[in-house]
């Protein structure tokens, strides 16, 4: 019997925290990624980049467009550079045992175009202020996908949990 | 089935890496289908071996004199004041941002409403993370939106419930009642080893 979604690998911070979460030797055998996040990072701000990087590509390689809301005002901008911001998770100052939920969705990772990828993030707080992004990049690469390295400014809190899954089209 | 390898490269945590690929992560739970407007939807005794939760839905509602109607969501009965929602919107003109700092619900704005074109409902997916987590408040992500070729919305909305306890139950109602055809499902997602 085929199945359609399985989970990779999942990986829930220690003690302590930990600075980036790198997914390596990704199974080539599916047809699209999905990768589910609730995270806190330690910093003293409301929100920090979660930044997405492929294949250990440091280039100048990524672009992205996103729809942002703030819990007040709305507004749409285009980010280039050396990784893809998905959106923000929570910081430090958002109300306490609250993490960001985000979910990045990579379809036809192994194929030889480069790699379109959507994703969604929101923050929370017992506050007017958070934040939600909804975002749509690009990878100018042609190289199948083997590894995503999820990145933030400072560490990833405890209880920060990252799982990958797999899609497959046929069964 | 092959052995796949996940290494973990910064420093030590709980990596959970597989010894083979865990198959079938996605697994429904419970599905309700609206036969007669009803005013609740509920899924109750959730189970507490998944990693995640996701809900999937369409809806409509019979608010009256209204195009749309709100989605108001609460877990383990909980009808305290111990939920904040955070809504970003487009209606295909504009775009919005909103709190309700607060409240006793959850809400979301992607329910058509009694005058909004017949046969159309919105759609949702409402991700749960971590759902049996007791060392975070429970947060819920929603996509969702209706079009009805000439209105429509899209939202991009979290909430939190500001209690740490495990979800085990999940209340869905609107202003109206939900009518007939409407429809949630809930699935399980999978967590390592499971």
């Amino acid at each position: 019997m085929a199945y359609t979604y399985s989970k990779i690998a999942s990986y829930t911070v220690g003690s302590g925290g930990v600075s980036n979460v790198d997914l390596l030797a990704i199974p080539q055998n599916y047809t699209d990624l999905v990768l589910k996040m609730s995270i806190r990072f330690d910093q003293a701000y409301e929100q920090a980049n979660i930044d997405i990087r492929f294949n250990y590509d440091f280039g100048s390689n990524y672009s992205v467009r996103r729809l942002r809301g703030t819990g007040s005002a709305a507004n749409s901008d285009s980010v280039s550079g050396t990784s893809i911001t998905i959106g923000y998770g929570a910081g430090d100052t958002l109300t306490a045992n609250t993490f960001g939920n985000a979910e990045l969705y990579i379809p036809n990772y192994t194929g030889s175009n480069y790699k379109s990828v959507n994703g969604d993030a929101v923050t929370e707080n017992n506050a007017t202020a958070a934040w939600a992004v909804l975002q749509a990049g690009l990878w100018s690469n042609t190289a199948a996908i083997n590894s995503i390295s999820i990145i933030c400014g400072g560490k990833w809190k405890q209880y920060s949990t990252f799982t990958l899954y797999g899609v497959k089209a046929e069964v | 089935m092959s052995v796949i390898s996940l290494k973990y490269k910064s420093k030590s945590g709980n990596l959970t890496a597989p010894g083979d690929v865990d198959p079938g992560a996605f697994i429904p739970i419970a599905t309700t289908t609206l036969t007669t407007s009803t005013a609740t939807i509920s899924f109750t005794g959730i189970p507490q071996n998944y990693e995640h939760l996701q809900i999937r839905g369409i809806l409509r509602s019979d608010r009256a004199g209204q195009p749309k109607d709100q989605l108001r969501m609460q877990l383990n009965s909980d009808t305290g004041s111990n939920y904040t929602t955070h809504l970003l919107s487009g209606d295909g003109t504009a775009a919005y941002a909103a709190a309700n700092v607060g409240a006793t619900f959850i809400n979301n704005n992607s329910v058509t409403g009694a005058t909004s074109t017949a046969s159309m409902y919105g759609t949702v997916v409402m991700d749960i993370l971590d759902y049996a987590n007791t060392n975070k408040y429970t947060v819920v992500r929603f996509l969702s939106g209706y079009d009805t070729s000439g209105a429509g919305t899209v939202e991009l909305d979290s909430g939190v419930w500001l209690n740490t306890a495990a979800v085990t139950s999940i209340s869905i109602v609107t202003i109206g009642n939900m009518i007939q055809y409407s429809q949630l499902a809930l699935y399980g997602i999978k967590r390592a080893g499971a």
